[in-house]
């Protein structure tokens, strides 16, 4: 479902434009008072759309306009103001909004400018290539048994209990991975490595995210005594990856009757930034499935993540080699 | 009938062995005991060590400078998980220290190497040998370094142009 975020200090507009939203438009309504909460409603992905105020207390249009700009947030922004002078249109339609209607709305109004932009149009594209319930469903199941066997490997390797997390399975965009990947860089705390995985038509990546407060105990529950420098937890990294990104791989594998090739790991932005590596590969792909899990070791302060990603190109073999599975 | 076929087979195993003596990457199998079992005409060509020299020997014998508790660790998880371990250039330049493969025009004194260890599983399905491979990762490690020390410098540049 496609979520509008409608942004106005004034209650009585909130509720105005609400009720010219399209009626058959199945979507999610967020409000939000100013344009701090608007940017942080966007972050939380709660406003594919945002129909935005200009003049506001506090944050108003304009800077919201510019904090979407910096924060990167993806949305598309159609100013509803009662401001209507050229000038107001021209700045904001500069600083990234797609379009400009003038208060007081109009059903009219506001159902031609979302159909202009295809906006209306988005919302049946997502319901087609959103993944269905069963569909997902076993998608979970098969990653919590091939987990569950990573995890049972990790146990009897480092002879520790391992937490295992319920898995969560999802189509993600090209901006939400870049958020996952440039939170890794920014966060000085976090070390993770990638690594390719391909076998009969299905290929991607698993990336393996550990937290640097982790290499200490891990350290020691691999029996490792020298100190641990950077060139270690380079290595320690390296090791923990293998055994997760390995053992939940060919449980993966296993279960769909086949077998993955595994490249070369490489740590993440070691040499280039996740940026510009992201940048590059813009083009190649818009959407990716993505199996995310976080593994906790008890009684250790240990957190590492791991997301299996695989190429959109990929999915027609993975969805039919799975729905083999439900047949049977 | 038969004895074609035999004989047919021999000469596929005769094939297949002259393709793994000639492969450009090293392949090397231990056994459990890190026995050296299979060395092949990458490793013996670079290292100079003849495969009659090295068969039966210990990796640790003969190359005293590969740590016993590490490897022991890092191969762990091969043999008990049939997982792969990975060795890359960048955290470790080298495992066995070969002269650069281009010794004139190559910038590199040595042999740069990545390097994958994974079990091979026998006929009763137990995980008695483990297969390294070696590739020489030279060339794209010294473009690297190449690339970083321009960058160093075109960063200097512009600080100093400031």
């Amino acid at each position: 479902m496609i979520s509008v975020l409608i942004c106005d200090d004034s209650l009585v507009a909130r509720k105005q434009v609400a009720k010219c939203l399209p009626q058959d438009w199945d979507v999610a309504v967020h409000f939000a008072k100013d344009g701090a909460e608007a940017l942080i409603a966007l972050a939380e992905g709660k406003g594919q759309v945002l129909l935005l105020d200009l003049n506001m207390p506090g944050m108003d249009g304009y800077q919201t306009l510019k904090g979407i700009n910096e924060q990167q947030l993806l949305t598309k922004t159609i100013i509803v103001s009662g401001d209507i002078q050229p000038e107001a249109k021209e700045r904001v339609m500069a600083l990234g909004a797609i379009d400009f209607i003038q208060k007081p709305v109009s059903s009219a109004d506001l159902a031609a400018v979302l159909r202009k932009h295809n906006i209306l149009a988005l919302a049946e594209e997502q319901t087609a290539e959103g993944l269905d319930d069963t569909l997902r469903d076993c998608y979970q199941e098969v990653t919590n048994i091939a987990m569950g066997q990573a995890g049972d490997h990790l146990a009897r390797i480092m002879n520790v209990f391992v937490k295992l997390p319920i898995p969560n399975v999802n189509l993600i965009e090209v901006s939400e991975l870049h958020m996952i990947l440039s939170d890794i860089e920014m966060h000085e705390e976090t070390s993770g490595v990638c690594q390719g995985f391909l076998g009969d038509g299905i290929s991607g990546e698993a990336l393996c995210i550990l937290s640097d407060s982790s290499f200490g105990d891990v350290a020691k529950i691999l029996d490792i005594h020298e100190a641990v420098d950077d060139e270690l937890q380079l290595e320690i990294l390296m090791d923990v990856a293998s055994i997760l990104i390995g053992s939940c791989l060919s449980g993966f594998a296993k279960q769909l009757d086949m077998q993955f090739r595994q490249g070369q790991p490489v740590v993440l932005g070691q040499h280039q930034s996740v940026e510009d590596l992201i940048k590059l590969n813009k083009n190649n792909w818009r959407k990716t499935l993505a199996i995310e899990l976080s593994y906790g070791l008890e009684g250790y302060n240990v957190q590492c993540d791991l997301v299996l990603l695989f190429t959109e190109d990929s999915l027609e073999t993975l969805n039919s080699k799975l729905a083999h599975l439900l047949e049977d | 009938m038969s004895t074609t076929n035999a004989l047919g087979e021999i000469l596929e195993f005769h094939w297949m062995m002259d393709m793994l003596q000639t492969v450009d990457v090293g392949i090397v199998v231990l056994n459990s005991d890190f026995e050296i079992k299979v060395w092949n005409g990458f490793m013996e060509a670079h290292s100079g060590k003849l495969p009659s020299e090295v068969r039966g020997k210990t990796l640790f014998s003969l190359f005293p400078d590969i740590s016993e508790t590490w490897f022991r660790r890092k191969t762990k998880a091969v043999f008990e998980l049939r997982i792969r371990a990975f060795i890359t250039w960048e955290q470790r330049p080298y495992l066995f220290k070969f002269r650069n493969f281009r010794p004139i025009t190559g910038t590199e004194p040595f042999m740069y190497q990545n390097i994958s260890i994974s079990a091979l599983v026998s006929a009763t399905g137990a995980v008695d040998h483990i297969c390294m491979m070696v590739y020489d990762m030279t060339d794209a490690a010294s473009a690297k370094k190449q690339l970083l020390a321009l960058q160093v410098e075109h960063s200097e540049m512009t600080q100093a142009a400031k």
